[in-house]
């Protein structure tokens, strides 16, 4: 319905018209934003969690509390199917190149030998094959326990960190607990491994790759007197033959197999993980859906009260209308038509606003939440049923104005 | 289109109160009243004497607070809301003092309204339009938007709006109210012309005694009551 007002009037209604279409704009680029970048982590996610090379994860809560990692390969080597074991030992340590220059570095404690058959496809090409740190078992010197036989001293540094201090394969590193250099132990470089362009989680940059034992030896994560967790690691990680890995019920017959020989530590296939990130991912949208009504409660309330103003102007149109004979039903129709067109262009409004406000914040934002913009899925289906969701709450908005227009006495509203 | 018959309505101690309790306004009290097919009625009366309360309940946008309306010897209280609004549609053309025109349209979209709410299509309708627009003068005038068009203009709009679905009935509230002394002749001359050419009813409500003199039968009215009925020979 085209409104019945003066110039003023009409003025009065375009501004209104235009706030009314900001305000659902506003609304509806807060819940793209906020679904389409959280959903495009999500993805991220799960790509790492699909493409990685192991199917299975053992961990445990609390910090390194997985004990005895190279008796665990072994035990778990052992289960049919199970082709590899890989326990992962992650530290923050401090790295003093030749130069003195000191730097923390996430150092990742591995079995060789293990450790590559785990990485995906995607992650496989950043390293080298084989992975050049000495004893690919790291049997030698962890000698049973004793962490006496001879350590090779071999480390792998990320290539952001060898390009950030200059260091080639062939130097060396000391590397310690302490702030010190004179407490650090001296490590050779052989080589380097990269970093996946995109980082989100808590995989640092500048990261250093060595043997299991090197790492625990050095903080206190092995055997003997004062060690916190004896022979600890973080997760470990377990590659199975590819006829199981693609069996879901052979899968979860290792799976069990594993649990039991731990039974107090978390034993999880990838899948599960999977399942697990969609929950949560499901969790969130919820949330951000929530959150995001309130703002879409405000917005319609808004075009509610707009509404209603436009059918307190057009009063006499109205009137007239109804004197003509035009059935109740044509008029709410035309309130109702302003509501929804309304409430298109504010859904528009708001989706090209979300839009341009992602780029713009993957474009100009900075650290972690450009990236995580960067990252952002415009899922079609997802914002479609966010305008439609607009579109029906708008008929909703437009009740007040529509029972208000059809109370109006019409000789009343033509005085 | 065909025309509507002209309704035989009966008005049986109609009484039309507004509002409740010591403030209530008492517009029409006990009015009896039959207005055959085909006649030309004036209304005069002082300001607030009920006149236009009168054209309402006539063209059934307002319902008695007492009292029998009847349209054919239907009550009209028994029809629902929307059998009046229908009626109202298809056989009741209002002419208003003011015009009424809505200024988003133009002359003839204001004049294809009505049809466009009877389903009637579009190639019906601006045939329709433009022919009414013709007849009162105006085909001139079809795409002017009503703050392009004189007072008299905008009557003559409303006047071919009225006879859009070719009501039985015209309502004519001091049609002539707003015009100076030429356009009242003008408008006059049309609404006695269009309403011989369809032998409709016409009631039209006015303080001009000239205008009322064209009319055949002559109501007046002082207080909510009908205190003059004389018709002419």
């Amino acid at each position: 319905m085209r409104p019945f007002a003066g110039r003023k009037g009409l003025r009065h209604a375009q501004l209104q018209a235009v706030l009314a279409v900001a305000a659902i704009g506003a609304a509806v680029a807060l819940p793209v934003v906020l679904v389409s970048v959280g959903g495009g982590v999500f993805d991220h996610e799960l790509a790492d969690v699909q493409n990685a090379g192991y199917q299975i994860a053992v961990s445990a809560a609390g910090d390194h509390s997985i004990a005895d990692a190279h008796s665990d390969v072994a035990r778990f080597s052992a289960i049919s199917g199970v082709t590899f074991v890989s326990p992962v030992l992650s530290v923050a340590v401090n790295a003093f190149n030749a130069t003195g220059s000191e730097s923390p570095v996430l150092a990742e404690g591995i079995i060789p030998g293990q450790f590559a058959p785990t990485l995906g496809p995607s992650e496989a090409g950043l390293f080298p094959n084989p992975i050049p740190l000495g004893d690919p078992t790291d049997e030698l010197h962890y000698d049973h326990g004793t962490y006496a036989g001879p350590a090779t001293y071999d480390v792998l540094v990320s290539s952001p960190y060898a390009a950030a201090y200059h260091v080639q394969v062939g130097a060396t590193l000391a590397l310690g607990l302490a702030d010190a250099r004179s407490g650090a132990t001296e490590y050779n470089v052989t080589g380097e491994f990269g970093v996946p362009p995109t980082i989100l989680g808590p995989v640092g940059a500048f990261a250093i790759l060595l043997p299991l034992s090197d790492l625990q030896v050095m903080t206190g994560y092995a055997n003997g007197t004062g060690t916190i967790v004896s022979d600890a690691v973080d997760t470990i990680q377990i590659v199975v033959a590819g006829n199981i890995a693609t069996n879901p019920g052979a899968l979860q017959s290792v799976q069990n197999s594993i649990q039991a020989l731990v039974p107090y530590y978390g034993v999880s296939s990838l899948g599960q993980e999977a399942a697990q990130l969609q929950s949560a991912d499901s969790v969130l949208t919820g949330f951000y859906l929530a959150l995001s009504s309130v703002g879409l409660a405000v917005g319609l309330l808004f075009l509610a009260l707009v509404l209603l103003r436009r059918v307190e102007m057009d009063r006499r149109s109205i009137g007239i209308r109804r004197a003509i004979g035009l059935p109740r039903r044509s008029i709410a129709a035309g309130i109702v038509a302003d509501g929804l067109v309304l409430a298109a262009a504010g859904a528009v409004a708001g989706l090209v606003g979300g839009y341009v406000l992602v780029e713009a914040i993957a474009t100009y934002a900075t650290s972690t939440v450009q990236e995580a913009a960067q990252l952002a899925v415009f899922d079609p289906v997802l914002l479609g049923e966010i305008a439609a969701g607009v579109l029906g709450l708008s008929v909703l908005a437009s009740a007040v104005a529509t029972r208000s227009a059809l109370r109006l006495e019409i000789g009343e509203a033509l005085r | 289109m065909t025309a509507t018959r002209p309704p035989r309505i009966e008005l049986a101690a109609v009484a039309r109160t507004y509002g409740e309790g010591a403030e209530s306004v008492r517009a029409l009290r006990g009015v009896d009243l039959t207005l055959e097919p085909g006649e030309f009625v004036s209304v005069e009366g002082p300001s607030g004497c009920g006149k236009t309360t009168l054209l309402n309940l006539l063209g059934l946008l307002d319902a008695p607070s007492a009292g029998e309306l009847s349209w054919d010897g239907r009550p009209v209280g028994a029809r629902s809301d929307r059998e009046r609004t229908h009626l109202r549609l298809e056989g009741v053309g209002f002419i208003f003092q003011r015009f009424y025109l809505l200024p988003t349209l133009t002359a003839r979209e204001n004049v294809e309204l009505p049809m466009r709410a009877l389903g009637v299509g579009r190639a019906e309708r601006a045939r329709r339009a433009s022919a009414l627009l013709g007849e009162v003068g105006l085909t001139a005038r079809e795409r002017a938007f009503p703050h392009q068009l004189s007072g008299g203009e905008e009557q003559r709009v409303a006047v071919a709006r009225a006879l859009a679905n070719d009501p039985g009935l015209l309502l004519a509230d001091e049609p002539t109210g707003e015009l100076d002394t030429g356009n009242t002749r003008a408008i006059l001359d049309l609404l006695v012309r269009v309403r011989a050419a369809r032998d409709a009813t016409l009631v039209l409500v006015t303080h001009n005694p000239e205008v009322a003199a064209r009319a055949r039968r002559h109501l007046g009215m002082l207080d909510g009551r009908i205190v003059h009925d004389a018709r002419e020979a």
